[in-house]
């Protein structure tokens, strides 16, 4: 029997990992970390929406906590949250690039300053409702490819390893969700959480344009990729991601897809999704889990929901990592990370940069 | 009853209970009197006879209460707790004074107030555009006597200023405030939430004209509270819309909690025996935390304060952690206000004493009560002593 600090979100999947460790006799302590004063900003967030960071979300992890008769405590961490993860988050799009803050979430939120709480609560593990498994001190992948959530966690540090837990890495949703009805979890039909938790109904755009420094929203140009021809102006380059064609707002006869946003002369290149292909990308602050080599194939993630694709990791100047995609890939996407697999081992990644001149 | 015949055996099954300020354990003694009065459940103001029993409820507490305080019956009005009797003074002497033909427009309190109070007076001073004036308050837990009377003047028109402090338990000298605030013909309040149960609260001596109790702070049922309002004092009612309380406080009594909060004031009876035994087991554990434990800091060990009351600050361990820890192994302890948690902002208490931001956060808060023994204090020390040695052993510590 060991004592583990659970990180419950108040969602199902880290409710079920805190009663299935209970369940196998150890001593659960849950704590929720309450990231994001949604009082701050006119909370639209409507009850059971499953976003992952409303203080409903704290009150139904208390519940559970309650129902599993284990010890509970809410962290505010709003200070590390906005230092870590929103002010990132607003500072990526205004280079232009698109951040993806559940990264910085796991790194430096539960996979930071949850261990150190581990560590002052005398727990023997960590555990989080992640849907990724470590097996002999590495990570794998999932049971459920659907759910897999291993593209999160690349930034880990391989120390770490052995004492975090992913109870629920071996289960797929809907045993999950059964599994939690016949526990009399509270939670057990709550709906999953899509997007990101502290976007609320105004959508990035509008949560950025609140928390910018307005001095760092500038308005630009629209070019087109081949001709040089500006098209339009925009009031941001933090409305436009690479590969977007919706609210472009471009009247052209042809579909223009964001293919380059250049945020020194806020400038966004417009053009045909021929010029979205790419067949390299380069990669910076690369985390290593286990042993990549200079020049090995693996498969690559670009994106969440991207299926992986093979391609050559190989070193580059400047501490880069270049891809060899074996395919062009659609849509590379600065900010975004590309994380790497050996078969279904994670075996590091790191942020898609732009190209070194 | 005497003291030993008392059944105030306030225990969590396996837990030492260290937080009575923030709350306090319902005494044993009134469970079987509960069981009893919940047969009088009708409306007190019936005039049928399923009202007579309600009714006889709320004139024996009434009564009890006026014998324990020394104070008339018709002085006093049952609320609903501190935080509504605080309410009920700030916004009804607000609206009384507006109303008046040449209104003052100054309202005095102390830097260290409860919420119940700061905020109520901020609001209100920002709403009707009167000058409020915070009294500071020094590490030591020390009002600034002479700050004081020069805010003094012909426009104040209410002082309210707490009798005990909730976080750091520091008394003020209310007698000597409410003298100087009468000199300049303005009104006195003290919310004397902290003090009832653990020192003597002497509202005639006080020459106090308007004080705030709550009955859950006082080993009575939470939702009875108490404002004491001296004769010739009339506030409109804050709520309105019956002639309860002489038409001073509107709703249907909670005559249950009401006759709860009598019966303990019966047990003020034997407030000197409880202040020795709290003052004992207070000395007893800080002496020993000081010998065992190095890094610590007592707020303010030479001011006056409650016997039951200690605040301290721990080198190298953030008070949230201290806290998680000790509730693990049993113990309930308090950091910062209770009213505060889940507020990333530190004790605005310790703050406006003068503590940093870093120091207050590394606050801790043991509240003792009537039903702590030695051996409480014993296992306490023990675990705490344990628990930062632990933590402050870990690389880098948690130093908040």
């Amino acid at each position: 029997m060991a004592r583990v600090l659970v990180a419950m979100s108040g969602g199902v999947d880290s409710s079920v990992a805190a009663a299935l460790l209970k369940e196998q006799g150890h001593e659960v302590i849950g704590v929720t970390m309450q990231v994001w004063d949604y009082t701050q900003d006119e909370c639209n967030v409507e009850e059971g929406s499953g976003t992952c960071c409303s203080s409903i979300d704290v009150d139904d992890a208390r519940a559970v906590a309650d129902h599993l008769d284990i010890p509970f405590y809410v962290m505010n961490c709003e200070t590390e949250f906005k230092a870590k993860v929103i002010d990132n988050f607003v500072d990526t799009y205004l280079k232009g690039d698109t951040p993806i803050p559940c990264v910085n979430c796991n790194t430096y939120l539960k996979f930071d300053h949850l261990i150190k709480k581990m560590e002052e609560l005398n727990c023997d593990y960590i555990a989080t409702g992640h849907y990724a498994q470590v097996i002999d001190g590495q990570i794998y992948t999932s049971s459920d490819d659907w759910k897999d959530q291993t593209y999160f966690l690349f930034t880990l540090q391989p120390e770490l390893l052995g004492r975090i837990l992913f109870p629920v890495g071996d289960w797929k949703k809907p045993e999950l969700r059964k599994y939690a009805e016949e526990k009399g979890l509270p939670v057990f039909n709550k709906k999953d959480s899509v997007g990101i938790c502290f976007i609320g109904k105004k959508g990035y755009q509008g949560f950025i344009e609140e928390h910018a420094d307005p001095a760092k929203l500038k308005p630009g140009v629209i070019r087109h990729i081949e001709t040089g021809e500006e098209i339009a102006r925009h009031t941001g380059v933090h409305r436009f991601t690479i590969g977007q064609r919706k609210g472009v707002g471009i009247a052209t006869g042809d579909a223009a897809y964001v293919i380059k946003i250049e945020p020194q002369t806020g400038t966004v290149y417009v053009g045909s999704e021929k010029h979205l292909m790419s067949s390299e990308a380069y990669v910076r602050d690369i985390n290593n889990l286990d042993n990549i080599h200079d020049g090995e194939t693996l498969t690559v993630k670009i994106r969440y929901s991207h299926r992986g694709s093979e391609a050559k990791v190989v070193t580059a100047a400047g501490g880069l990592k270049k891809l060899e995609f074996t395919e062009p890939q659609r849509a590379v996407t600065t900010g975004q990370a590309a994380v790497f697999y050996r078969g279904s081992q994670l075996v590091g990644g790191g942020w898609i940069t732009q190209c070194p001149n | 009853m005497k003291l030993e015949d008392q059944a105030f055996n306030l225990r969590d099954e396996g837990r030492v209970y260290l937080d009575h300020n923030a709350t306090t354990p319902v005494a044993s003694a009134l469970i079987p009197q509960i069981n009893k009065w919940l047969g009088a459940w009708g409306n007190p103001s019936s005039i049928h006879q399923s009202g007579r029993g309600p009714k006889a409820l709320m004139r024996e507490a009434r009564r009890q209460i006026s014998e324990a305080l020394g104070v008339s019956q018709l002085e006093l009005v049952f609320t609903s707790g501190g935080s509504e009797s605080n309410n009920h003074v700030l916004r009804g002497a607000v609206e009384k004074e507006l109303a008046s033909e040449k209104p003052r427009k100054t309202l005095i309190i102390s830097s260290v107030e409860h919420p119940a109070i700061r905020v109520t007076a901020e609001s209100l001073a920002a709403r009707y555009s009167l000058k409020l004036i915070s009294i500071p308050v020094s590490r030591d837990g020390e009002l600034d006597r002479d700050f004081y009377e020069k805010a003094l003047s012909d426009d104040v028109f209410l002082v309210s200023i707490m009798a005990a402090n909730n976080e750091t338990g520091h008394i003020f000298p209310i007698q000597a405030l409410a003298e100087k605030a009468h000199a300049v013909g303005a009104s006195f309040h003290t919310d004397a939430v902290q003090a009832l149960g653990k020192i003597p609260v002497s509202l005639k001596e006080w020459d106090v004209d308007l004080a705030s109790f709550s009955g859950h702070k006082f080993y009575a049922l939470k939702g009875s509270g108490l404002l004491y309002t001296k004769k010739g004092v009339n506030l409109p009612s804050l709520i309105e819309g019956g002639a309860q309380e002489r038409h001073r406080r509107a709703g249907t009594e909670n005559a249950l909690a009401i006759a709860s909060l009598g019966y303990m004031a019966t047990q003020l009876e034997f407030l000197s025996e409880r202040m020795s035994q709290m003052t004992e087991l207070r000395d007893s554990m800080e002496s020993q935390i000081l010998e065992k434990i190095s890094g610590v800091q007592i707020t303010g060990p030479q001011g006056l304060r409650l016997p039951s009351t200690s605040s301290m600050n721990i080198e190298g361990i953030d008070g949230e952690t201290l806290l998680m820890n000790l509730d693990i192994e049993g113990f309930s302890v308090s950091t910062g206000a209770a009213c505060s948690s889940g507020n990333p902002e530190p004790s605005p208490v310790l703050l406006a004493m003068g503590f940093s931001r870093a120091e207050a956060q590394r606050s801790l808060r043991v509240g003792l009560g009537w039903g702590n023994t030695q051996g409480d204090i014993d296992s306490f020390v023990t675990c705490l002593e344990k628990v930062v040695t632990r933590v402050r052993g870990l690389s880098g510590g948690s130093d908040g």
